[in-house]
């Protein structure tokens, strides 16, 4: 079967084709919702050059602002919208890779995490520019670039 | 003040992606000046500006191909289209965020099928996109999708067919009765995008057996 492989991380029993099609089918609606088009949370600078050593950290970081911020306030609006199914389906499968990520907290690979929590902060602060239903609207419907970047680490 | 409808003028402007050739189409009901006048911008998400598409400002058909302005597989699009009609009314109308990686279409593979007296070799030949990699070489789709793979069908007869796959791009069915014709279809997978071509077909015989005669 395949697995994602983000560095030393590695993590099994997820079909990234499911996640696809959990996000194809509330794509329009979600992104519908956001006419801001000149800011993408999810930046080149965010996510392009990420090392194998740093994919773990970083992956392992935005997935837990996904779940704290992102689907626990966004799921209001999943009933609003319908889309609850597509979202659950997400949310779960974001559970379980989180489950099964274990970055190392060796000091060795301080500058390495370091570097991660550069770029998610990126990303973060960005969120944070942004009104806050604005941000949780477009950070959800930002989700694709989050799963095409994830895709390079699926083997 | 109310505002003039004129949304006669423009209608459903998107993007027909297949094989990473992007076009931007619209139409507009029937109902509209023939002598409307179009003009296209696009614009990178997450960036401010919008820049007019040369060669699609002020046409009168209603396509525009913006296969080169959209190439970049990291980064997702929009473009609008402004449709000004001769009594000045005009209109203008934005797709929906584009990223040509999930919304293109694959087309169906070129194929040679060459038949033999008891076999018949089927070469799926590369298939080149408008993308090219940092190094200006041209990609193919094989090169974009890691997970790309074919799936080959004989059909021998209305019941029964014959069935080959993988990533290689020769494939051969062997043990197949001289002189007969066999019906094959070849077809593109990409698992991970849920992508998955119209087949390829092609219909040959083998060859005559003439080793007795």
């Amino acid at each position: 079967g395949q697995e994602f492989q983000f560095g030393p991380c590695r993590v099994e029993g997820i079909v990234l084709q499911e996640l696809w099609e959990a996000f194809w089918d509330m794509k329009d609606v979600v992104q519908a919702q956001d006419n801001i088009t000149n800011v993408r949370l999810l930046r080149k600078e965010v996510l392009q050059n990420v090392s194998e050593a740093e994919s773990c950290y970083l992956i392992h970081s935005l997935l837990k602002f996904y779940l704290n911020t992102i689907f626990k306030n966004y799921r209001e609006k999943a009933v609003k919208f319908r889309i609850l199914r597509s979202f659950s389906t997400l949310a779960n499968n974001f559970v379980v890779i989180m489950s099964k990520l274990q970055p190392s907290q060796e000091n060795e690979m301080f500058p390495i995490s370091e570097n991660a929590r550069r770029r998610f902060l990126l990303f973060q602060r960005e969120f944070k520019q942004l009104d806050r239903e604005v941000a949780l609207t477009k950070a959800f419907g930002e989700m694709d670039i989050l799963l095409t970047w994830m895709e390079t680490f699926y083997q | 003040h109310i505002p003039e409808d004129t949304s006669d003028l423009l209608q459903y402007v998107k993007f027909q992606s297949s094989n990473f050739e992007n076009i931007l189409t619209w139409d507009s009901r029937p109902d509209s000046s023939p002598d409307t006048i179009y003009s296209v911008q696009y614009k990178t998400y997450g960036e401010r500006e919008w820049l007019a598409k040369e060669g699609c400002q002020r046409i009168t058909r209603k396509s525009c191909n913006l296969t080169l302005e959209t190439g970049n597989l990291t980064e997702l699009y929009y473009a609008r289209v402004t449709a000004i009609d001769p009594g000045g009314r005009s209109a203008t109308k934005m797709t929906d965020r584009f990223s040509s990686l999930q919304h293109t279409i694959i087309k169906p593979p070129d194929v040679t099928c060459i038949p033999k007296v008891r076999s018949i070799q089927m070469i799926v030949h590369p298939i080149y996109t408008p993308i090219r990699a940092g190094n200006g070489h041209q990609l193919t789709l094989e090169d974009i999708f890691q997970d790309l793979f074919y799936r080959i069908e004989l059909h021998i007869n209305d019941t029964y067919q014959m069935h080959l796959g993988g990533k290689q791009r020769e494939f051969e069915f062997i043990g197949l009765t001289p002189d007969t014709e066999f019906l094959g279809t070849i077809v593109i997978f990409v698992p991970t995008w849920s992508k998955e071509s119209a087949p390829y077909m092609c219909r040959v015989k083998t060859l005559p057996d003439r080793t007795w005669t």
